[in-house]
């Protein structure tokens, strides 16, 4: 029975790699802004390993699984750099904005004024 | 509904002027994305807008009879699992229409297969010039009214986001007030809370009256 659990869980995961597949905790709400909006090149973003849409007009609400999801920044040499861990709660948003003139760019957590003293920060929903 | 109907016109319309011409019947075995194949992304797009609008207006008098029911409560704990509850309809919404759900990702694809279909007939010299423009303009029109409905999803996606954000503020605020014992005020943030819902509640529903799936 366990095995069937996890050949769906890995069947919804193969067929829906950015969409929640709902799992038993639930799914909650990121959403992503950038600043400044309007910037020609944007570093591509990942959620985990999930790479990201280009944002438009520097926002995007996505649904994940509740757990804590790392957004990475992908650098010049095509590294993953981790920028901040995200808390995912159940049918709640985490907003965490991009301060992407920064060099690399920098998570601001809106809900977690401590998230600066954190090795990553960590925005809480 | 009338948008379903116009677009099952528009695609047999279409199909039955291209199956019309005598070549067409070579060329389509060799161009994969010819006729009604083409419009099938479209007309999924608009199958599931239309689900949308149809599913939402539910779900928004949900969130009325929530706000009612918060307003007439003055026990904290039922009215802070009242507002869970409205979050959970909140977040069903969000859901649908977040980045990478169902809706975004058959908009883009619709888009992309329209945007294609009308770059193919813009080279096209099979047909007559004055059919060939009928067609071109039939397309551009279906792109611009994708185009629409996405637009209108993005908004509603802000809206309810910025609902969800504050229905979570406000329950923790209200969860603080609970925990230093000051019940009244809590019970008066709930009250102000209805309001705002209220108000939410009222501009969602003439954003969603208003999104139109292609073809309607």
């Amino acid at each position: 029975m366990r095995g069937f659990a996890r050949s769906l869980a890995g069947l919804c995961l193969a067929a829906f790699p950015l969409s929640a597949c709902g799992g038993k905790n639930g799914t909650g709400f990121i959403q992503i802004k950038t600043v400044p909006v309007a910037t020609v090149s944007q570093p591509p973003l990942y959620l985990d390993s999930d790479k990201l849409e280009p944002l438009k007009k520097g926002e995007a609400v996505v649904t994940r699984r509740v757990g804590v999801t790392k957004l990475q920044a992908e650098g010049a040499g095509g590294q993953l750099a981790v920028l901040c861990e995200i808390h995912v709660r159940k049918n709640r948003i985490t907003t965490v904005t991009i301060s992407i003139a920064e060099k690399p760019p920098r998570c601001q957590c809106r809900n977690n004024p401590d998230a600066a003293s954190r090795i990553p920060r960590t925005c809480l929903g | 509904m009338n948008g379903l109907s116009s677009i099952r016109r528009a695609a047999g319309l279409m199909v039955l002027v291209v199956s019309a011409l005598p070549a067409f019947g070579v060329l389509a075995e060799t161009e994969p994305n010819t006729g009604a194949e083409s419009f099938a992304p479209v007309e999924e797009y608009a199958r599931k807008v239309e689900d949308f609008t149809k599913n939402a207006p539910n779900l928004n008098k949900k969130i009325e009879d929530s706000s009612k029911r918060i307003d007439s409560l003055d026990d904290v704990s039922k009215a802070r699992s009242e507002i869970e509850q409205l979050r959970g309809v909140v977040a069903d919404l969000l859901g649908r229409v977040s980045d990478n759900g169902d809706l975004v990702r058959l908009g883009a694809k619709a888009l992309d297969h329209s945007r294609r279909k009308l770059q193919a007939l813009e080279q096209d010299t099979r047909f007559k010039p004055d059919e060939t423009k009928f067609l071109i303009e039939q397309w551009r029109e279906l792109i611009r009214q994708t185009e629409r409905a996405a637009e209108d999803l993005d908004k509603a996606r802000r809206e309810f986001a910025e609902l969800l954000g504050m229905l979570q503020t406000r329950e923790d605020f209200i969860d603080e007030l609970v925990q230093i014992k000051r019940a009244a005020e809590a019970i008066k943030v709930i009250r102000q809370l209805t309001s705002e819902i209220r108000d939410a509640s009222e501009k969602l529903k003439e954003l969603i009256g208003g999104i139109k799936p292609p073809g309607a």
